[in-house]
């Protein structure tokens, strides 16, 4: 663990001044623009009546987080744990330490996961302020908050492990990262029976409330949705398997530069 | 005396194609030079020896331990890829800070050891700028600077002086003899013969995976000097040149080429361009060009292949 923690200080330190880091943080503000743009529209009485900060929230912030900033973010973050060092040739410098296989991966999947985290969760708090200010004495508009960012983290952490295990043996990944966000994980909710229950956005989406009596939302599931406790023992249980599979692929795989 | 490198029958595939075919090695300290053309295996050797790669067949020990997934081995080794990459966007200080904190060292020794080692190979003064910004030769020098920073006591050099300017070469290849001491056992890898040459009289001759000649390079020399070599020389009057050299006993053939163009063949090479320039002082000649169309170590290789 010791190593692990090593090259997770290593790569944080790195991350920091990566493109990757700065490209997503601007993304990352994308909800906060968008919800000063809506606070000005109602600031000046141009909001479509009924539409308000809460609604706005629901259906158009955090389905731009589950459909699209959290798999992105996983997915470039993701693949590059590996993948950037075998592409940018600087694995032999990883290799040639006194650090486990395992404990590399490990400590630059938490290093990878410390960005796309404070990413999301900038944005997602700042959206929060800004749309809700007026509940932000309200404690009960806290906990709302606080489990939306729960669910997003734990969602992101699995599907950063699924693309970090991905990034060990594909080379390809981010294509085939992108066929399964927005092939796989939406065709899949439309299946009957159990087959549903293939996709991880299952257990994410069986994790966020549907508002009672809304007849429209983006996040609403298609069939039945897993029971919360269940959904968050798949999820944590999926992020621990992917990240196991990760280092036992990167410690018995041997990686080829290209001459 | 017990080898600090040793490989048993070590071979390598990539898919159908071989990088390296039954090598057996036994290295012990001291500078030893690994010479073989492009393409001979090498950085595959190289990579065998750190653990990147897992060998098809055979083995492969240092300090008598097995080197794949073993990164305890790694405070032990040193090693110098031959690739020109870094983390492009962290300074030289970071980076050397950065690896040398992986090894487990704490901050203030890790600064220590930064400090030190990017003296050594003269970038301190430097050490602040991004790397991206730095010379091929100050990447070169970084790259030895980091194999060297934790104070191993293996080296394993893949083409460290590649790239460097005559000036960068000396200073490493005076680097590299100044490690020697304290029983290291540094192992260098060149496709240059006059780079190994300067660096140690050990040497390992690879060719298309496989280890041609080992031992002395003087012996290596010889055994090269034994095979004629090709000399061409273009000047104003070949015929009365080729006339002379027919006199000397080392020149064995003489073949005229178009625009003055004179192509022969010597047993000995050191003699041959010895007297050469007396040669051209007594027949009073203008010598526009000289080469040695085979003075390449590929050359070499195929004389001692007997292609």
């Amino acid at each position: 663990m010791r190593a692990a923690w090593r090259a997770a200080v290593f790569f944080f330190g790195l991350g920091r001044r990566a493109k990757r880091t700065k490209v997503f943080f601007a993304l990352g503000l994308v909800p906060v623009l968008l919800s000063l743009l809506f606070r000005m529209r109602h600031a000046l009485s141009i909001a479509p009546r009924g539409f308000s900060g809460e609604f706005f929230y629901s259906n158009v912030i955090l389905p731009f987080y589950v459909q699209f900033l959290v798999l992105m973010l996983a997915l470039f973050f993701g693949t590059s744990v590996v993948l950037e060092e075998v592409e940018g040739r600087t694995l032999a410098y990883l290799l040639t330490r006194p650090l486990s296989r395992p404990a590399a991966v490990l400590g630059k999947f938490a290093a990878s996961a410390g960005h796309a985290l404070a990413v999301l969760n900038i944005g997602l708090f700042g959206s929060f302020l800004i749309l809700k200010i007026e509940r932000a004495g309200d404690p009960s508009a806290w906990l709302s908050v606080a489990r939306d960012s729960a669910v997003l983290d734990l969602s992101l952490l699995c599907y950063l492990s699924l693309f970090t295990l991905m990034g060990t043996f594909v080379k390809r990944a981010i294509f085939f990262g992108l066929l399964f966000c927005f092939g796989w994980e939406n065709v899949i909710a439309f299946f009957p029976g159990l087959t549903q229950k293939l996709a991880i956005a299952h257990y994410v989406k069986s994790l966020i409330p549907q508002p009672p009596g809304q007849t429209f939302s983006f996040l609403r599931l298609m069939l039945e949705p897993s029971p919360p406790l269940f959904a968050v023992l798949i999820l944590a249980g999926l992020t621990v398997v992917f990240l196991a599979a990760a280092g036992l692929v990167f410690s018995q795989k041997e990686y080829v530069t290209e001459n | 005396m017990t080898p600090v490198i040793q490989t048993r029958k070590l071979s390598k595939w990539y898919g159908n194609i071989l990088g390296l075919s039954e090598v057996s090695l036994e290295i012990g300290p001291g500078i030893t030079g690994l010479l073989g053309p492009n393409g001979a295996g090498k950085s595959t050797l190289m990579k065998l020896l750190t653990g990147q790669l897992k060998p098809s067949l055979g083995r492969v020990l240092l300090a008598g331990e097995g080197v794949w997934n073993n990164p305890a081995l790694f405070r032990r080794i040193g090693y110098c890829p031959e690739h020109d990459s870094f983390y492009e966007d962290t300074t030289g200080r970071q980076f050397l800070d950065g690896l040398l904190r992986l090894h487990g060292f704490g901050a203030a020794e890790a600064a220590r050891r930064t400090e030190s080692a990017l003296r050594l190979v003269e970038i301190w003064g430097d050490e602040n700028r991004l790397i991206r910004g730095y010379s091929r030769g100050m990447r070169q020098r970084l790259k030895v600077a980091q194999a060297l920073a934790h104070d191993p006591e293996i080296l394993i050099l893949d083409e460290p002086l590649n790239g460097l300017d005559p000036l960068g070469k000396r200073k490493i290849i005076r680097l590299i003899k100044e490690l020697k001491a304290g029983n290291r056992t540094i192992l260098v890898s060149s496709h240059v013969l006059p780079e190994v040459e300067a660096l140690t009289r050990d040497i390992r001759l690879l060719h298309q995976g496989k280890i041609i000649a080992a031992g002395d390079i003087h012996d290596i020399r010889d055994l090269i000097d034994a095979h004629p070599h090709v000399v061409a020389l273009r000047c104003d009057r070949p015929r009365k040149l080729a006339a002379r050299l027919m006199e000397e006993p080392h020149v064995l053939k003489v073949h005229f080429g178009p625009d003055g163009l004179l192509t022969l063949e010597t047993d000995n090479r050191d003699l041959f361009f010895g007297g050469l320039p007396a040669l051209v002082v007594e027949l009073d000649l203008e010598i526009e060009e000289i080469t040695s169309p085979d003075d390449n170590l590929q050359a070499v290789f195929d004389y001692l292949v007997g292609k």
